[in-house]
């Protein structure tokens, strides 16, 4: 498995699956099954480096959930991970969502990862990567237009 | 018709890769659109040895499987199944012609 | 003068739509060289509208809330011919599938497709598919508010979702702006109807967990009245409920339906509103202007006004008898006086159901440009629906839809038979449809019968996965596979009216094909022999029950 990261040198610490860290949440790397319930960590999203989330299948979907709400809604920065099923064709919604950083064998991948956040110029929807939703940058367009 | 219908007599087809057509593998192991030239395993065991070497030319083609077939005295052969039937012969009804303004 | 008057495409949409043919040329290549397995590549063909059928590729065409332009269709007949064999297959849910295209072509063929603005997206796959609406929307008389304005700012929010492309099942979303539903929303995943409240807001009522298919449930409400402006902030909590929550461990039980029931609708009530509370106010609020600038470009024609009454009609009437017959079952009121909307049946007596050739889209295309504002419309039955025709050219329009074969007298009617593609197509199927509906639909030819039986709703599924909706049929026919023998279950009393969502109940033992004919000839037959003035087949049915019906089908068969 080789680790691809967007945001330079990947964090070294050693996530703890989530019911051994629960026993010692101060530790900052958490490993999930996409069934733990991500809420848990909103108490320490601030001390966390590590969130290692996982895709038993690339076809099972939930992380991408997590991810948003690690992301979006407890406000967590450190370290996303994607482990499990993750492969190039997916790798696009994974950043959208929030994750940075990626374990996986396919070959290619780490040239589609460069690619990724220029598959797409354009998206439709507001998600946990900062980029402006069509209906923004259409609302910005007619008001530039009025003025 | 159909004489033997021991269920024995398979062949192996699929659907190619680039197309979606039908196809069966033959004696040579080259996927043919041609029912009449497919390989015949008349046995349980040839019938595994089929699938593995259908599996093993499955670059061109998606997920091979078993058909059971049933043979003539003229050595016609025919699937069993209503829906293999369908798939080797096509549709059983004509669907409308591209320049046609009305169904005939 | 716009050239629709529906939703046009911006360069966002269009970059969008071109981006995604090309990420999925690239995909197409890498299978075809063998770099991505069939597993993997499955899903991605998939969510560009590509599946394997019995015979070859079938690509299935997005037609967003069932609204076309001539153009649109044109090219539609174009890419038929190209691609494919030259015809394609309207569905129930407002698609258009083509049965023959190869997968080294799919690319091409999607941009053509999005030369005209349109696409495949997400017409298969485990995601939110392609939003259907009423098929009368911004004609129907009995319309509170276009539900096509809300079909597009779904159809967008939901296009590359990130957070819900892989979600346990698929996701079919209706929408209604009539309290006559003719989106069959209590059946969809979710449904929205929009209604007027007693302080005279608009919002809508958001129905989940219907579904037909192996396990058909109606769907519960699930909030009785949503304001407009949070639509898509309550969609993204319920379909991240959905997607936490609902069950992958088992296929046949992964829809949200089966989520509803398992926890109940309290409790899904309870965990929706919980995480709505938390996005209400994100950035997913639809500002006025936002809704203002899409509802602008669904802005019905301007219509001059024509004549109500037309001697030249009345003395047609009176003449021709099928076109009298027509006017009754294929023309419905239009909001603008002088107007009628125009049903064209895709049904003619012995034909595939919902299927037309090439040369016939064109020349529904043709009829489009010169008599509806060059605007079409493909209804849940499979049919051609021609929005703003005026009264006076009704003739020069049965006249010219009946060289094309569509003028067939009867919508709603016993021969306007929905049927799925059947084991004639289809990889899943355990029975043929579409030779039953053609046997059907010439038994029953008969125009002046047809009209005298009234209304009668047949439909027909090869097989438990129901895309022919056999549950809501007034007379539902599902085929099954009993030792290799084609046979079909008959079940009778379903509807889908709005208010009156009711699922068939299976009458006895299943029939052989050659007996189906006369199985259905039975249950009319008591109907006929039984019926009150004036009572429609289904209110017979469930006044009297099932007993008489069963009695005389078995004596027969
Ligand atoms: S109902 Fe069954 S046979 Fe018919 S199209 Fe759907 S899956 Fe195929």
């Amino acid at each position: 498995m080789k680790l691809f990261s967007e945001t330079g040198l990947p964090a070294t610490y050693v996530a703890l699956p989530f019911a051994d860290w629960r026993t010692r949440s101060d530790w900052p790397a958490v490993a999930l099954a996409n069934t733990d319930p991500v809420e848990e960590l909103a108490a320490h999203v601030d001390r966390l480096r590590l969130v290692v989330l996982h895709f038993p299948k690339f076809s099972d979907g939930r992380a991408y959930s997590q991810a948003r709400l690690l992301r979006g809604r407890m406000g967590y920065r450190g370290e996303l991970r994607a482990t499990g099923g993750v492969l190039q064709d997916q790798v696009a919604f994974m950043l959208r969502c929030g994750f940075d950083s990626f374990e996986s064998d396919q070959k290619g991948f780490g040239e589609a990862l460069a690619r990724a956040r220029t598959v797409f110029s354009v998206v439709y929807q507001p998600a946990e990567d900062g980029r402006a939703p069509v209906s923004l940058l259409r609302h910005e367009r007619r008001n530039a237009a009025l003025t | 018709m159909a004489k033997n219908l021991s269920g024995d007599l398979q062949v192996a087809s699929a659907n190619r890769l680039a197309d979606g057509v039908v196809v069966w593998l033959d004696d040579a192991g080259e996927w043919t659109t041609r029912l009449e030239r497919a390989a015949i395993s008349r046995d349980r065991r040839s019938g595994e040895i089929l699938l593995l070497r259908a599996q093993a030319e499955a670059f061109v083609v998606i997920d091979p499987f078993l058909v059971a077939v049933a043979e003539d005295d003229d050595g016609t052969i025919e699937p069993l199944s209503l829906r293999e039937r369908i798939r080797a012969s096509g549709l059983t009804f004509d669907a409308i012609a591209a320049d046609a303004v009305r169904y005939a | 003068m716009p050239d629709t008057y529906f939703y046009r495409y911006d360069d966002y949409d269009r970059t969008l739509v071109g981006e995604r043919v090309e990420q999925f040329r690239d995909q197409v290549r890498r299978r075809l060289a063998g770099e991505l397995t069939e597993e993997q590549f499955k899903p991605l063909r998939l969510h560009n509208g590509l599946y394997l059928q019995l015979h070859a590729y079938m690509l299935r065409i997005a037609i967003p809330y069932g609204t076309l332009s001539s153009r649109q269709l044109r090219k539609l007949a174009d890419i038929s011919r190209k691609y494919d064999r030259g015809y394609g297959h309207f569905t129930t849910r407002q698609n258009l599938q083509l049965n023959w295209i190869r997968l080294e072509d799919a690319p091409d063929a999607l941009a053509a497709l999005a030369e005209v603005d349109m696409h495949a997206l997400q017409t298969s796959g485990n995601c939110i598919r392609n939003v259907t609406a009423d098929h009368f929307a911004g004609a129907a008389a009995d319309e509170i508010e276009d539900p096509r304005i809300w079909a597009e700012i779904v159809r967008q929010w939901s296009t590359l979702h990130p957070e819900f492309t892989y979600l346990p099942r698929k996701f079919k979303i209706a929408i209604t702006g009539s309290p006559n539903d003719r989106a069959a929303v209590r059946v969809h995943d979710i449904g929205l109807r929009l209604w007027r409240n007693d302080e005279g807001e608009v919002g809508f009522e958001v129905i989940v967990g219907g579904g037909l298919g192996r396990t058909p449930m109606i769907g519960k409400t699930l909030r009785a009245f949503l304001p407009r402006n949070e639509l898509l902030a309550y969609l993204e909590a319920t379909l991240r409920v959905y997607n936490r929550y609902g069950r992958r461990d088992n296929l046949y039980k992964a829809r949200i339906k089966i989520l509803v029931h398992e926890v109940g609708v309290e409790r899904m009530r309870a965990d929706v509103e919980a995480e709505y509370a938390e996005t209400r106010d994100g950035l997913l609020g639809l500002s006025s202007e936002t809704i203002e600038a899409i509802a602008q470009q669904f802005a019905p024609p301007d219509l001059p006004s024509r004549p109500t009454v037309v001697g030249a009609v009345e003395a047609l009437k009176l003449e021709d008898r099928d076109f009298a017959l027509w006017l009754k079952s294929n023309v419905a009121p239009h909001r603008a006086a002088g107007y009628a909307i125009v049903t064209a049946s895709l049904k003619p007596a012995g034909a595939p159901p919902g299927d037309a050739s090439a040369v016939q889209m064109e020349g529904v295309a043709d009829i489009a440009d010169t008599y509806s504002q060059s605007e079409l419309r493909v209804s849940h039955e499979q049919n051609l629906t021609l929005p703003h025709v005026a009264i006076e050219d009704l003739p020069a329009v049965y006249a010219a839809l009946g060289r094309l074969g569509f003028a067939e007298a009867n919508v709603g009617k016993i021969t306007d038979i929905i049927a799925c593609p059947g084991l004639d197509y289809c990889a899943l199927a355990n029975a043929r449809s579409i030779p039953v509906a053609q046997r059907l639909s010439s038994h029953f030819a008969n125009l002046a019968r047809q009209h005298d039986i009234g209304d009668l709703k047949i439909k027909i599924s090869g097989c438990i996965n129901a895309c022919g909706h056999h549950h809501v049929g007034h007379i539902g026919i599902l085929g099954v596979d009993k030792n290799g023998v084609e046979l079909y279950q008959i079940s009778l009393g379903g509807d889908v009216d709005f208010g009156r969502t009711a699922l068939g109940t299976i009458i006895g033992p299943a029939v052989t094909a050659d007996k189906v004919v006369e199985a259905v000839d039975a249950v009319v037959a008591t109907y006929l022999d039984v019926r009150n003035d004036g009572e429609r087949f289904v209110d017979t049915y469930r006044r009297i029950g099932a007993q008489p019906f069963k009695e005389r089908l078995y004596e027969t068969v």
